[in-house]
């Protein structure tokens, strides 16, 4: 029986659906003939949705309704960075939910991240089901290196939530690496430069013969080519305010055209040595005079504007190549991936530290979907064996005295792995214990990403040092954190597999299925005429600009945009950590002792699926008491 | 995908004696293999148990090669750190266990070093703390006595032994 399994890259900015047929991997478009789809959802009055290039079109009248960029968001905290920085640039209205949750408020309906994703998901299933004329049910989707497990499990549930069985979740630097030396039977020792939209991720890989073993991975999370852009439209608007006096920042339809704008100069970067922007109507005067903007840009010019961003991304790459123990020399050849490293300076900066040219038979924007469509067609057995050993990108830890967090499995641990910890109580006939599980690379706790949180009880209650709990982490070949607690004297174990408060919980997820949310994805037809005239009338203004080359083959396709950052939970009081830790470490022996939590009474307000996780927007991620204070106001 | 080249009963075996190996013998290498050598142990282990190899197998069976190839995973990143596997090594001569922590093991030399400046024993320790004390104090000859005490309880410190002689110098300039 035919399986047939599709990969998918679903990007910030772009997605891109691959899949391998008769030992050859073809790049599957879409009616429009674009071999790429921008990552946006518009949400019709109606309550239908349409996805891609020409939803993204709708972005410049209808900002509120048009979802672009959600993989910024997926698998996030209401109050992290990221968020309030969306909320910032993008117009559509981002909601709490409970736990911290982020959900998207359109039309005066609410979706959560996943189900948005699974939008995009599912108008790559159709457009996959077109191509092989019968449904596509599985598929390999990949993610930034350094996603956390957090925004891995949200990826997975739009995968299911779209209707697809994820197979395995990549991450985007081994599946380039993959399509790169696939059936090559290379021996080789490669580095990934992997500049996304969002993220900027790098990865050290060597490849024995159909062996993928990643040594090393690192990014920067807040690093992407929405960076570069970001350049281009201070510097429109800084000569907006200039010639007109007014800020166009503030107007999300002018900030839109900007952008737009921008983004086209940016791509016209890498093909031309200047760019004249010219953008017509940004804003609107009062007496109805049509504002605009001019600003010619070099390649030199644009070279400084970025340079900062550029040398910022070989400070990651430093990092690789030493945690991977090798040195530049060491390596037989550089992948770019990614949009953004279509341009010439970063192109020649790559070349430069790398002291060789980047590979040139690598598409940027293509090879992640292609290297996914690969792993996907291997794990149905449609392909050749290609072993893929990944590493976890950031250290998982778990939260004891002093505020601090204990590694237990660092990163660049390659996975799967387990690793057992014993603790003991912190006080005689101690009735629970509290085990908070993070993931980063500080030692303190509020400054990682707060996995999860569950309470054990479940131990044979007497004095603190006869109690021995044993804690089991577990990484699978996903990325994905497992932790189970077990007493060491009855076996009785308590166990979760860990999901972001924020997230979905199986209930919730059974109904949206239910609802069939991802079935609002009209099937793909004709494009209507009108979508197409609109962005073209904001883009043709630049005078160098080719309209073809812009919107005739998949317009956006330059700037496949990608990793999203990691999520780190900004610190908050690293000090206000007082004395009521919840483990403590023992000098001498491998014993952890985990203080009482039953003077510390359960969130009340939270439903058992969640896990009872607590707010990690407080002052105090060690103190339980201050957090059940947090929770219960 | 080609079937993996291990049938049921091999696993299930194997499975059994997992907690009864040390890492070499997961890998199936020696004690002196080199670090390209454990590499190769680990692809062709990987080969074997990783769950991508093991897709088609089912239930037990399937489980029984998730857990072995977590544990060669596990041996992996032990033998192919230099630090890891000395610490390791260490370990092993001296006691029963097979297992390490891994993000202990790193950190493992430095808690030599910090035994070898502080002391290992109980005394020694004690000993060196008080001659520390003394050399503030500026008590030389408190701390020349203290620092030979330690030394009677841990005559191979090479810690305490360059402070003896540290501080035999400085009594000499002294004199």
């Amino acid at each position: 029986m035919a399986e047939i399994a599709v990969g998918i890259d679903l990007g910030t900015s772009n997605t891109c659906v691959s899949l391998m047929r008769e030992g050859k991997v073809e790049v599957l478009d879409n009616v429009y003939g674009e071999r790429t789809s921008a990552s946006v959802v518009h949400f019709h009055e109606d309550g239908s949705v349409e996805v891609g290039n020409s939803a993204k079109a709708k972005v410049i009248h209808a900002p509120a309704e048009t979802v672009s960029s959600a993989k910024r968001l997926i698998g996030r905290y209401h109050f992290s960075e990221e968020v309030e920085k969306a909320q910032a640039v993008y117009a559509y209205e981002i909601v709490e939910s409970a736990n911290h949750g982020v959900r998207i408020e359109i039309r005066e309906e609410e979706f959560s991240l996943p189900e948005i994703s699974a939008m995009v998901l599912r108008e790559m299933k159709q457009i996959a089901e077109r191509h092989v004329g019968e449904p596509v049910t599985k598929a390999v989707i990949t993610v930034p290196a350094y996603f956390n497990d957090n925004q891995r499990q949200a990826t997975k549930d739009a995968g299911r939530i779209a209707g697809l069985e994820v197979l395995r979740i990549l991450n985007e630097p081994t599946a380039a690496a993959l399509a790169y030396g696939f059936g090559m039977g290379l021996n080789q020792r490669v580095a990934v430069y992997d500049f996304g939209g969002g993220t900027f991720d790098v990865s050290v890989l060597e490849i024995g013969k159909d062996i993928f073993e990643v040594l090393a991975t690192c990014g920067d999370t807040f690093l992407g080519g929405d960076d570069l852009d970001d350049r281009i439209i201070d510097l429109l608007a800084d000569q907006f305010v200039a010639d007109h006096g007014v800020n166009p920042r503030n107007d999300p339809f002018a900030f839109e055209k900007l952008k737009l704008a921008a983004e086209n100069a940016k791509k016209q970067l890498s093909v031309e040595e200047e760019v004249h922007i010219s953008v017509a109507n940004v804003l609107t005067n009062e007496d109805g005079t049509a504002l605009g903007v001019e600003k010619t840009l070099t390649r030199a010019e644009f070279a400084i504007l970025t340079h900062d961003l550029i040398q910022r991304t070989f400070k990651v790459c430093d990092e690789a190549m030493q945690q991977s123990d090798l040195t530049v020399r060491d390596l037989d050849g550089v992948i770019l991936v990614g949009g953004p490293t279509r341009l010439s300076i970063i192109r020649e900066a790559v070349e430069a530290y790398f002291q060789q040219p980047p590979r040139q038979d690598v598409d940027p924007d293509e090879v992640v979907s292609m290297g996914a469509a690969i792993h996907a067609a291997s794990l149905v057995g449609k392909a050749q064996d290609a072993m893929l050993l990944d590493v976890t990108p950031l250290d998982l830890r778990i939260g004891v005295a002093g505020g601090l967090a204990e590694p237990v499995i660092e990163r660049n641990t390659p996975v799967p792995i387990e690793q057992t910890r014993t603790f003991t109580t912190f006080q005689d006939h101690q009735e629970s214990v509290q085990i908070r599980v993070y993931q980063g690379d500080h030692r303190m706790a509020a400054d990682n990403a707060l996995l999860g949180e569950f309470e054990f009880s479940g131990f044979t209650k007497g004095p603190r040092s006869d109690v021995k709990i044993d804690v089991t982490f577990e990484i699978d070949a996903d990325g994905i954190v497992n932790v189970t607690a077990a007493d060491q004297t009855t076996g009785e174990a308590a166990s979760t597999q860990i999901t972001l408060s924020s997230g979905l919980d199986e209930q919730q997820i059974e109904k949206i299925l239910e609802e069939d949310v991802a079935g609002r994805v009209a099937a793909a037809v004709v494009p209507p005429e009108s979508a197409i005239p609109e962005v073209a009338e904001i883009v043709s203004e630049p005078s160098v600009l080719d309209d073809d080359s812009l919107f005739g083959d998949g317009s956006e396709d330059l700037s496949v945009g990608r990793p999203d950052d990691l999520g780190i939970l900004e610190s908050t009081e690293d000090d206000d950590v007082g004395d009521a830790g919840d483990l403590d470490l023992l000098e001498d022996e491998e014993l952890i002792q985990l203080t009482e939590e039953s003077n510390a009474n359960p969130p009340t307000d939270e439903s058992p699926e969640d896990n009872g996780f607590f707010d990690t927007s407080g002052e105090d991620l060690a103190g339980p008491e201050i957090e059940l204070t947090e929770e219960e106001k | 995908m080609s079937s993996p080249a291990i049938d049921a009963l091999e696993i299930g075996a194997l499975s059994k004696i997992m907690d009864e190996l040390d890492y070499y013998q997961i890998l199936n290498v020696e004690k002196s293999a080199s670090t390209k050598e454990i590499r190769q142990a680990f692809h062709s282990s990987s080969r074997t148990f990783h769950p991508d190899a093991n897709r088609e197998r089912t239930g037990n069976l399937r489980e029984q090669c998730r857990q072995i190839s977590k544990r060669v995973t596990e041996a992996y990143c032990v033998l192919r750190d230099s630090r890891r596997r000395q610490a390791y090594d260490t370990k092993r001569a001296q006691g029963t266990s097979l297992r390490i922590q891994i993000a202990e093991a790193r950190n493992a030399h430095v808690e030599q070093r910090k035994a070898e400046r502080c002391g290992a024993t109980t005394q020694g320790r004690q000993f060196h703390g008080k001659a520390e004390a003394d050399l503030k104090a500026g008590n030389l000859a408190g701390a020349l006595q203290n620092i030979q005490m330690a030394l009677t309880f841990e005559a191979g410190n090479a810690g305490f032994k360059s402070m003896l002689e540290e501080l035999r110098e400085r009594q000499k300039a002294i004199s």
